[in-house]
């Protein structure tokens, strides 16, 4: 797991991520709330943009990589792509673990209604993954860290817009909420007015499945094993 | 190309959806075949996983009549990979369905097509890779005998050299030897000897001699070439060259030259004048010809004005790739006209024996 350890390190390292990976979940648990829209404080609803962040800052070390030739050395190492690619996914996956606790069991402390908490940390997990998933096919996209990043910056105003995290889906036009399926924040928008609303378990299921779904398909894009 | 038609493919099953406003399960169906179209594009998957895309189509077909659009795919990977057992769940299970228009007819023969289509180019394609993996295979055989031809040269050279030696040497013991033992033991004898028998052992001694000393003058003048050798070659070949003026030094002993070196210098000096004379608009050529104690140096440079990209013909290739069969080198350079170095190494092992 040599390679496990060297991403928490790397990303550890980094002064503004420890910033961003700390502060900004520490300030989402303190939004205030609001009466209508949306359903769950602020900080709960902006939360899955902030996933999306931290995925893209998390996944950024991996073009790092490319530009700067490891993964060239790599090819020539008894390391396995399956094996770097794994070690580091899981690096990431235990830091936005943690920080999903940190923000679900913050809320409860601090006494946010969030209705199931439970059930929300599930979302936020799955979510989380999908994100990262994401973020990796995305940045197998790019050679460069920067315009990967600030390309994804616009990318995530407009999913997020259009998936319902910073508007209600309602107010699109129809053809948009139709189109806006696709978008995997559409899908946590769903399952956070689940988890106030509480319907039917299986809608819940469906969300959570679709997620999964969605993280395996940019997995299978993300894995390219592109060499810079 | 392939990977082009599946993902429009599910670009159209999507919007087939977004158009007839579908319940939100039906979008799993999208996601999975995404998937799967997504594996196929970065794996090699076996021919049973085109029964997992039937199956899916088939599981959402209750939810989702038009879920037998999505057959096209399924339909498409069994014509590529010419597994046609696959289409007969799917012409089966097609009547099933609700839907049954003559744009599912279309969809699905354009899929077949496409399949067949993309067959016949992935064959067309393998069988363009063998071919050029057979002529390169070919290439590479070819340089190998040649070069083993051009060691075997070298050695078929030293191997005449020590022949020749040996047969001047058995000239000089069986014929030369023979007679001049003979002459020692006949003055052996003549000392012995008196009057008449005194006179006829001296004068076979004479006769032995003599017969002696010619055999010897013919052996030496066999040794002699009639044709000029060596250094003698090079600097007629430089004299004879008309087209410019030539100035041709040497220096060392050219004795240690190896006899097989002499044609690869003599090759590479014409091939010299020659392209200074088709290519070069140069007004003097310089020839320098030195031989040490372990190497021997030929270089032609002239003072045309040379070009910045020099092309290397096929002369100067095979001058190169004999000159490394010899363990020398050829190297060329065109930057203040044109110098062309060929430097050979003598073998001493093989030259002390």
């Amino acid at each position: 797991m040599t390679i496990f350890t060297f991403a928490l390190k790397r990303i550890f390292r980094d002064k503004s991520n420890l910033a961003s990976l700390t502060l900004f979940p520490i300030a989402a648990i303190f939004l205030p709330a609001n009466d209508n829209w949306p359903l769950l404080p602020y900080g709960y609803q902006f939360f899955g943009v902030l996933i999306l962040f931290v995925a893209i800052r998390l996944t950024g070390l991996l073009i790092d990589d490319r530009q700067k030739g490891v993964v060239k050395r790599l090819a020539a190492a008894p390391v396995t792509h399956f094996q770097y690619l794994f070690q580091n996914l899981l690096a990431f996956s235990v830091i936005v673990i943690a920080q999903c606790i940190l923000v679900i069991a913050g809320g409860v402390m601090y006494g946010n209604e969030l209705y199931e908490p439970l059930w929300l940390l599930v979302l936020f997990l799955v979510f989380s993954f999908t994100a990262i998933a994401f973020t990796l096919a995305w940045n197998t996209l790019y050679r460069n860290k920067e315009t990967s990043f600030l390309i994804f910056m616009a990318v995530i105003m407009i999913i997020a817009m259009l998936g319902g995290l910073i508007l209600p889906v309602d107010m699109l036009p129809d053809t948009l909420e139709k189109i806006a399926v696709i978008f995997p924040t559409y899908w946590l928008a769903e399952g956070i007015e689940w988890v106030v609303l509480g319907e039917n378990i299986g809608d819940f299921l469906l969300i959570n499945g679709v997620l999964l779904l969605y993280a395996l398909l940019f997995l299978i894009i993300g894995s390219i094993r592109r060499i810079g | 190309m392939r990977d082009v038609w599946r993902f429009m493919n599910i670009l159209f099953l999507f919007s087939l959806w977004v158009v007839q406003d579908e319940n939100i399960i039906s979008f799993l169906l999208i996601v999975s075949l995404a998937i799967l179209v997504c594996l196929r594009w970065r794996f090699q998957l076996p021919a049973w996983t085109i029964l997992i895309d039937i199956g899916l189509c088939i599981l959402f077909m209750p939810t989702w009549s038009n879920s037998v659009f999505g057959f096209a795919l399924p339909l498409f990977e069994s014509f590529s990979r010419q597994k046609y057992i696959y289409t007969i769940p799917i012409v089966a299970l097609l009547p099933i369905g609700e839907v049954f228009s003559v744009l599912l007819f279309w969809f699905l023969f354009q899929a077949g097509f496409f399949g067949v289509i993309d067959n016949q180019w992935k064959k067309q394609r393998d069988l363009y890779i063998s071919e050029a993996d057979r002529e390169r295979r070919a290439r590479y055989e070819l340089e190998n005998i040649k070069e083993e031809l051009l060691e075997a040269n070298c050695k078929t050279a030293q191997l005449a050299e020590v022949s020749e030696r040996n047969r001047i040497a058995r000239d000089l013991h069986d014929h030369v030897g023979h007679d001049l033992t003979g002459a020692s033991l006949a003055m052996d004898a003549y000392e012995q000897l008196e009057g008449k028998e005194a006179e006829e052992m001296f004068y076979q001694v004479r006769l032995r001699i003599a017969r002696g000393a010619s055999m010897l003058r013919d052996t030496v003048h066999d040794m002699t070439p009639v044709t000029k050798m060596g250094a003698d070659v090079l600097e007629h070949i430089a004299k004879e060259f008309q087209h410019t003026a030539v100035d041709f030094h040497k220096s060392g002993d050219m004795r240690n030259v190896p006899v097989q070196y002499w044609s690869l210098l003599e090759s590479c000096l014409k091939e010299a004048l020659t392209n200074v004379a088709r290519h070069s608009d140069a007004t003097n050529v310089d020839i320098q010809f030195d031989a040490t104690d372990t190497i021997v140096r030929l270089s032609i440079q002239d003072n045309g004005t040379g070009t910045a990209d020099p092309k290397e013909g096929s002369g100067l290739r095979n001058l190169k790739l004999r000159a490394r069969a010899a363990g020398g080198s050829l190297s060329v350079n065109a930057e203040s006209g044109h110098l062309i170095v060929c430097v050979l190494p003598f073998q001493k092992e093989e030259g002390s024996s």
